[in-house]
């Protein structure tokens, strides 16, 4: 029953497991529940490349006519994350969704995100505040962070 | 003026005889020529002495000028050569001596000409060569103003003017006046700067309703065609009706091809209009086959009007004017009470209102005050189907337009009600000026739903009711007539809104009107309205009171409920009085309340179980007088318990626990829980609350989509009303429409098999179609795709759920005009009150982060600026920062605003996380600057992004 209306999203498993992008792999799938993904984000600038991070997707129900949402299982210190690993992406955000996006889009801008944080919307302004004043001790405290909190990087 | 008579049929003695003599006389001398049969029959029941004043300047042109009948042998009209030079004086007086001989008066071409003292200084040349007939006047522009022909025309084809229409016989006598006609005029008033010669066309025409008839037509062989129907009618035979009937299907045609005609013209601009009429011409032989006799031309009238409104208002303005006052007071109006019949059966006359309401000058003051109340006066006792002729051309206007129009009314509205004087046995229902205006707003209001967008067609209304509900119980005890007139009272069916079916409309079809129909409520009006006395008139239902009641759109929600709040007092005064009567008849108990007495640690289970018995007894006891009784407690229900009661039972019945309903988190509404456990009967009690609540006057704290209170009012939800239901979806099925590629299969890979979640986070897929897995939607089945997810949506998914609440709701509702009354949003305001916007408490909820502490003087600044803005702000402010403007359920604290720090002073705007309801703010330098950026971001809000 549930299999059997998720034709997109099986597509576009099979879309994002094939295109290899490097910074998102380790892709895992309930398979008795499509609706959520979990995966693992390994960025490539500083400080967040020294680690990795495991988030999931959740598809509702109505997708592709409501976005799926993001959360990060790994702590991650990063304005655009709050501390309950909520994070705030235009690209699925309820009012600028589109059916048409695809799954593999949202991750590249999940990544992109994690990449360069984007001071200007905080959900953390003191991190913002950091980010913006005094880059320095930003690093810093993300590396740190990251190294302690993080996941192992894949080998490759 | 005659003092007003009872009706128009009862005539003065003295001058009604004298008129009867001389209508008997025209019609001996016109010898049954029917044009003037019925010229002067309509002057049988007017006023009497302005018939007389017509008479005598008829008298007068037949001295001066003649009939225009070469073989003329009247010896007091001028054409016969038998009548010496006369001074104008000296015509005068004879004037009245042959009036008061009642001597005999020629059918006179002239008599169609000005009447108007005007006309008396305007110098004989004019009518002189009108007397010579029509060949020698071919070189003035002036024998082309008025179409006059006569015989001496027709026997002369090679007339080389073109508004003079051969092979027309003298029975059709059609003055009117062409574009070209006036374009003429205006040029040569113009180059002589003197524009008596325009005053005297215009009073000519818009003074004379025949005239203004015949005036803007399509072509020459439709006005032919049209005097053969004004024949035939006149007879009322078959054939006429018949065209008659014809004339309005093919109208809708029409209505398309005077567009074309008139984008056509737009283009070709007012300078070249000779070039536009002779394309107007063509276009108007080629398309002959389709025209009917009514084909008046829009363009062309409103063609007209432009150049007419170039020259300087000041020389013609009030001519125009009085001209129209004239038709309206003179005539018409009379014809219309008199003659309704006759009247309507003349063809065209739509156009002579048309032609009216095209003018640019109805939005003057001085018009407001001065033709108005006339128009609309005569436009209210117009025939329904005619009204709805006007309505079909209205809504073919812009929006601003229309909108303008229905300002001048309401402005007209305001003025009667400032200055005239209300009192007892005068009050605003019986103001004519007032009550016609609101009947012409009507003729608006339609046209607006009309004219905008109307929902799909193909939804059908929702099945009606189980059997069970449609029958109610009536009181059959035959007593001392009460419960007969209780029954009397219930079962008066509303009047029927004739004019909503004639054209075919309703309007619970609006999506997107032309004008807002919130727009027609006229505040001041219901205000000043005594709602007693209107809801008696309404009650009363015969014709002969207005009643506001009657036309809902012009009363605001609030006043309207005032009128419930009367009718649900009766009903239970009724109910009361008929219980009363039982026990001291037939010895049973007194019953005249509905007592609930509820446990306070078990009000559902109480308050269902006993609403249930009643429900299921006698149904009809849900319309006495609830009162409500909490054990152990000594309260006395005056109205405060059982609001406490709704207000519990309420908070319960929309706990998530109890599962009856779910939450729309988005949009913070409640919807039915199309898995609920519970049975029908459960739902049906709800609806029996939310009934009870709008009887009893008490106002729910409950929250829901607006497609369910429409859905309330018999409509079916439709896939407009998933914006409210769902934006999120809504907005995705946009997408989905708006894509116009090919491989829309591929882009989208939707099938008609949808997913969706129950309560518990379950996800369940229901087919569309069967076996809509294996279709995909492409851009041909896209738009069947969305109604059918909407309608499973927000029908089919809850159907059974809905069908037990609504069954609920009409148990208690079902004879009050509620449905007549209240559209929609204003059945969702009736119920949950207007949204209470407490940003006290959003305050006083609210929590800082970054830095900022209640304390800091910009969140001062912020809370200070917030609580002076209006509701409206207020609402933007709230859409802006937590994405619905809705209060949620338990005020707006609930929302637990987060106020962040983003950054020191900057020229940033606020920005806003709607998921988190946070708001960020910079840290501006100053109070004005927050106040100038915060109001620059709640004003743009529109979408999502970096800035």
């Amino acid at each position: 029953m549930i299999l059997q209306c998720s034709r997109i999203r099986n597509q576009e498993l099979a879309d994002i497991r094939k295109s290899g992008i490097k910074s998102f792999r380790d892709i895992l799938v309930d398979e008795s529940n499509i609706l959520t993904w979990q995966g693992l984000i390994v960025p490539e600038n500083p400080p967040y490349n020294k680690g990795a991070f495991r988030i999931e997707v959740n598809f509702p129900a109505e997708y592709p006519f409501k976005p799926p949402k993001i959360n990060f299982k790994t702590k991650i210190y990063h304005p655009n994350v709050d501390e309950k690993g909520q994070v705030c992406l235009p690209i699925i955000s309820a009012e600028n969704w589109k059916p048409a996006t695809k799954t593999d889009q949202v991750i590249e801008a999940l990544i992109n995100l994690v990449n360069e944080p984007e001071p200007e919307h905080p959900l953390r302004a003191d991190l913002a505040e950091d980010y913006t004043k005094d880059r320095k001790k930003f690093m810093k405290n993300a590396e740190e962070f990251t190294k302690k909190n993080s996941e192992k990087r894949p080998a490759d | 003026m005659s003092s007003p008579e009872e009706t128009p049929d009862t005539i003065g003695a003295e001058e009604g005889t004298r008129g009867e003599s001389f209508r008997n006389e025209e019609e001996q001398d016109n010898g049954g020529q029917q044009e003037g049969g019925l010229w002067s029959s309509r002057h049988q029941n007017g006023d009497m002495k302005r018939a007389a004043a017509q008479l005598i300047e008829k008298y007068y042109f037949q001295l001066t000028d003649g009939c225009g009948n070469p073989l003329c042998d009247n010896p007091n009209c001028a054409s016969s050569g038998k009548v010496g030079p006369l001074s104008s004086n000296e015509a005068a007086g004879k004037a009245l001596q042959l009036f008061a001989a009642r001597a005999k008066l020629c059918e006179v071409v002239g008599a169609k000409m000005p009447r108007s003292s005007q006309s008396l200084t305007l110098g004989s040349g004019v009518n002189a060569a009108s007397a010579q007939g029509p060949s020698s006047t071919g070189s003035t522009a002036t024998c082309s103003l008025v179409r006059d022909v006569n015989m001496a025309g027709a026997s002369n084809p090679s007339t080389p003017l073109p508004p003079l229409l051969p092979q027309v016989d003298e029975l059709s006598k059609t003055p009117g006046l062409t574009e070209e006609t006036l374009y003429l005029t205006i040029t040569e008033c113009r180059s002589s700067n003197n524009y008596a010669k325009l005053r005297r066309l215009l009073w000519a025409v818009f003074s004379n309703e025949v005239a203004l008839r015949h005036s803007f037509l399509k072509n020459p062989e439709s006005e032919e065609r049209s005097n053969e129907t004004l024949v035939e009618c006149k007879d009322l035979d078959t054939t006429g009706v018949q065209s008659k009937e014809e004339l309005r299907a093919l109208e809708k045609d029409l209505d398309k091809d005077l567009d074309c005609a008139e984008v056509l013209c737009v283009g070709e601009g007012a300078a070249s209009i000779c070039d536009g009429d002779e394309k107007e011409n063509d276009e108007n032989q080629s398309a002959k086959n389709a025209i009917l006799p009514s084909a008046l031309d829009i363009g062309e009238v409103r063609r007209a009007y432009a150049s007419l409104f170039e020259c300087p208002e000041m020389e013609f303005g009030n001519t125009l004017m009085n001209a129209i006052v004239q038709l309206l007071s003179d005539s018409l109006s009379i014809q219309l009470r008199a003659h309704r019949d006759a009247f309507t059966a003349i063809p065209n006359n739509i156009n002579i209102f048309i032609i009216l309401i095209e003018s640019p000058a109805l939005n003057t003051t001085d018009f407001i005050e001065g033709v108005m109340p006339k128009m609309c006066r005569t436009i209210s006792q117009l025939p329904e189907k005619d009204q709805a002729l006007l309505v079909k051309h209205l809504a073919t206007w812009e929006g601003s337009r229309l909108h303008r129009l229905l300002a001048s009314l309401h402005q007209l509205i305001t003025i009667k009600l400032l200055t005239t004087e209300f009192s007892r046995d005068f009050t605003i229902n019986d103001e004519d000026s007032i009550t016609s205006a609101t009947q012409v707003m009507k003729l608006l209001f339609y046209a607006s739903i009309l004219g905008g967008e109307l929902d799909t067609p193909l939804l059908k209304d929702l099945p009606s009711e189980d059997s069970s509900t449609e029958s109610m119980p009536l009181h059959d005890d035959p007593f001392l007539g009460v419960s007969g007139a209780g029954k009397d009272w219930a079962a008066r069916a509303p009047p029927k809104d004739s004019l909503g079916t004639e054209l075919g409309i309703h309007v619970l079809d609006a999506r997107t009107p032309l004008v807002p129909l919130s727009e027609f409520y006229d505040d001041f009006l219901s205000d000043q309205l005594e709602m007693d006395r209107d809801f008696a008139y309404y009650k009363a239902g015969s014709g002969d009171k207005f009643s506001f009641l009657n036309f809902p759109f012009i009363l605001t929600a609030a006043t309207k409920a005032l009128g419930l709040y009367y009718d649900n007092r009766i009903r239970m005064y009724s109910e009361r009085r008929i219980s009363i009567y039982q026990q001291v008849i037939e010895g049973m108990p007194a019953n005249p309340y509905l007592k609930l007495r509820i446990r306070r640690d078990h009000i559902i289970d109480d308050a269902l179980v006993e609403l249930e018995m009643v429900a299921l007894e006698n149904p009809g006891d849900l319309k006495k007088q609830m009162v409500v009784e909490f054990e152990g407690e000594q309260g006395i229900d005056e109205g405060g318990v059982s609001k406490e009661f709704f207000q519990l039972i309420v908070e319960q019945i929309f706990n998530p626990d109890y599962a009856m309903f779910c939450l729309n988190n988005e949009t913070r509404t409640f919807w039915f829980n199309p898995n609920c456990f519970e049975s029908d009967a459960q739902f049906t009690l709800v609806g029996i609350v939310l009934g009870l609540a709008i009887y009893n006057n008490v106002i729910l704290d409950v929250h829901f989509p607006p497609v369910m209170y429409k859905k309330l009012c018999s409509k079916p939800g439709s896939f407009h009303d998933l914006r409210e239901w769902n934006p999120t979806l809504y907005r995705s099925l946009v997408e989905l429409l708006e894509y116009e590629g090919e491989d829309m299969e591929d882009v989208f890979m939707q099938t008609f098999r949808v997913g969706y979640q129950d309560v518990f986070g379950t996800s369940l897929t229901h087919d569309l179609k069967t076996d809509g897995d294996n279709i995909l939607v492409s851009q041909s089945s896209k738009h069947e795709f969305v109604e059918l997810y909407a309608d499973f949506l927000l029908n089919k998914m809850v159907e059974r759920q809905f069908r037990a609440f609504r069954r609920g709701f009409n148990m208690v509702t079902d004879d009050s005009p509620l449905a007549n009354l209240f559209r929609p949003e204003e059945l969702e305001l009736l119920v949950c009150g207007s949204q209470h916007y407490d940003f006290m408490e959003l305050m006083k909820s609210a929590e800082y982060d970054g830095g900022y502490t209640s304390e800091t003087s910009i969140i001062q600044a912020f809370w200070e600026l917030v609580h002076d803005m209006s509701t409206e702000d207020k609402k933007k402010l709230l859409q802006f920062t937590t994405g619905s403007a809705r209060v949620p359920v338990g005020g707006l604290a609930r929302l637990k605003l987060i106020i962040a720090r983003q950054s020191s002073d900057c020229d940033r705007l606020p920005t806003a996380h709607t998921c988190f309801n946070v708001l960020l703010l910079p840290e501006y330098s100053s109070k004005e600057k927050l106040k100038d950026r915060l109001y620059k971001a709640i004003k743009y809000s529109q979408g999502f992004g970096m800035l």
